[in-house]
């Protein structure tokens, strides 16, 4: 998927452990640092695009840090704080900090902010485009190719497809695809989803692409 | 004339020396004539003496009075007054500034144990914060159909510990907040993301229409508010809860409206439910309400110079309005 190199420095043991299964599991390579001089370190050997970086380390504070992180990489620094208090925020935007999250956050949040850093950070060329089966899905334009046929599709619709073509050729059990879904701005429950599959799967077939979304009892969708 | 009492001790000397002297005259032979005389000169005397003590102690008063009501803090009355003028007053004087000084000690104790309980509150929320958060992380690693419990449970924390930490702060947050232009739609749709579970475990429909507007406002404190106002749309929910956010916009204004279709707010309470630990007739029914929430949203909006409308029909449902004014400098620039 993504080879965009992430470091976590924060020092409770748990959060680190968790950010850096939830960052690996979301494609990025990710490792994590408990203290400053580790993070130095890690800024030379392992060169991230991102850090993600907590102001309350033991030792040195993360404002710091990031002022030694400027000196030597561009890359974009989140902030993640506990204090929420704006002096921090003024300091972390000051001192170069890219974006600044208070704890405890919503991890879909945080990933959507890298996500978003990234992609202006390092702008990828044209379009990404996602294929499956010969399928293939304009993110931007919101429109699905079949042998030379396409489809217009609405927001929601792309948003949903989006998501399983992600995770093509595995099972996206259905509370997962409505979590996506409501971290981006789709408040649906169960029974809308069944609906919007369904018209999905209308157009589908008017394209030729007949059983492309298989649903599988109690496990989920998959194509 | 309260000064007059004051000197009838003397009046009563006075009288009493007169009558002797009066006797005494009387008794060597003097003439009834040039007794009259020496009476009458006594007694014009201390007439005078009378009224002119009298009228310049009254005044000598009043103006400490006055004095006094011009004091912002009359506690430190005692460090203000003139310099005494008997003997007397001294005593009294040293007498007020000894409770003075030791009120000024009780206050001083008092405020920094009020500080330091504070400051300590605070600290204890930011710490809680990190378990909080890695709980969260642990529950979003491994999904099931407990971590997502589990998940809404945290949120709820979350609400329990941000209302204990704006409470600590409200009284000054004059000196915390970060003014920045927000569009309106990522703040709402913030604050559903940030009660997604919640929202979800309890099976909320949620509709948030286009909301275009653009307010200038501190993004946190405004979130806090809508984060308890979704927790009161969860906590007082009907059997198909719906939630509804919408904007609408006036001449100089942005309104955030959230509605719910709850179980609503009896008339009768409806209109104290800004007052702290305020909880009415929805109170006694779900177990927890604590009657600060609501509060804690009044007296933030006030601060940030946000107009806060509540309007509510038993059984029927709940809407929240938050008025934001538009800046004239920017509208105007335009």
């Amino acid at each position: 998927m993504s080879y965009y190199k992430i470091l976590i420095v924060e020092d409770d043991p748990v959060i680190r452990e968790q950010l850096r299964l939830l960052l690996a599991g979301s494609g990025y390579q990710a490792q994590a640092v408990a203290d400053v001089p580790a993070a130095i370190r890690q800024m030379e050997s392992f060169g991230p695009h991102l850090v993600v970086l907590d102001i309350g380390l033991p030792g040195a504070s993360g404002l710091e840090l990031c002022a030694q992180i400027r000196s030597v990489s561009n890359a974009p620094v989140v902030f993640v704080t506990s204090s929420n208090n704006d002096l921090d925020e003024l300091n972390s935007i000051l001192l170069g900090g890219d974006a600044f999250i208070t704890k405890p956050y919503n991890p879909a949040i945080l990933l959507a902010r890298i996500a978003s850093l990234l992609r202006r950070a390092y702008p990828a060329a044209g379009e990404e485009l996602l294929r499956w089966k010969g399928a293939v899905l304009h993110p931007e334009s919101g429109k699905l190719e079949y042998q030379g046929r396409t489809v217009e599709l609405t927001r929601n619709e792309q948003k949903i497809l989006w998501y399983l073509f992600k995770h093509a050729g595995t099972i996206c059990p259905r509370a997962d695809l409505i979590d996506f879904l409501w971290d981006n701005q789709l408040y649906i429950d169960d029974n809308a989803l069944s609906v919007h599959v369904s018209r999905i799967r209308e157009k589908l077939n008017a394209i030729g692409l007949e059983g492309f979304i298989q649903t599988r009892h109690r496990q989920g969708y998959l194509i | 004339m309260k000064h007059w009492r004051d000197r009838l001790p003397a009046v009563v000397v006075n009288l009493l020396g007169l009558t002797a002297l009066v006797l005494f005259l009387l008794a060597g032979g003097n003439g009834p004539g040039t007794v009259a005389l020496v009476a009458a000169v006594w007694l014009g005397v201390l007439a005078a003496w009378l009224a002119g003590s009298c009228l310049l102690e009254k005044r000598r008063l009043k103006a400490l009075l006055a004095q006094a009501e011009q004091l912002d803090e009359r506690y430190l009355l005692a460090e203000i007054l003139p310099p005494p003028a008997t003997a007397e007053e001294a005593v009294y004087r040293r007498l007020m500034q000894m409770a003075e000084k030791s009120m000024l000690e009780q206050v001083g104790t008092a405020q920094r144990e009020r500080r330091e309980y504070r400051e300590y509150i605070e600290q204890w929320i930011h710490e809680i914060k990190t378990p909080i958060t890695a709980g969260k992380l642990l529950c979003e690693n491994d999904r099931s159909p407990l971590s997502r419990e589990m998940l809404a449970q945290l949120e709820r924390i979350t609400h329990y510990t941000e209302q204990a930490l704006y409470y600590a702060r409200s009284e000054h947050t004059e000196k915390d907040y970060l003014i920045r232009e927000i569009r309106l739609a990522d703040m709402v749709h913030g604050a559903i993301a940030d009660n997604k579970y919640l929202l979800r475990q309890n099976r909320v429909e949620i509709m948030a229409e286009e909301m275009p507007g653009t307010i200038c406002t501190d993004d946190k404190w405004v979130r806090f508010i809508l984060d308890q106002l979704i927790g009161n749309a969860v906590k007082y929910r009907g059997p198909s809860p719906r939630l509804r956010f919408a904007s609408e916009e006036r001449p100089g204004q942005i309104c955030l409206m959230v509605e719910d279709n709850g179980i609503g707010i009896p008339a009768a309470d409806l209109p104290r439910v800004f007052e702290k630990g305020f909880t009415g007739q929805n109170g006694r029914a779900v177990h927890s309400s604590t009657g600060i929430g609501l509060y804690l949203c009044k007296r933030l909006c006030d601060k940030l110079g946000i107009g806060l409308e509540i309007t509510s029909r038993e059984g029927a449902g709940t809407a929240v309005r938050l008025i934001f004014t538009v800046n004239d400098y920017i509208a105007g620039a335009i």
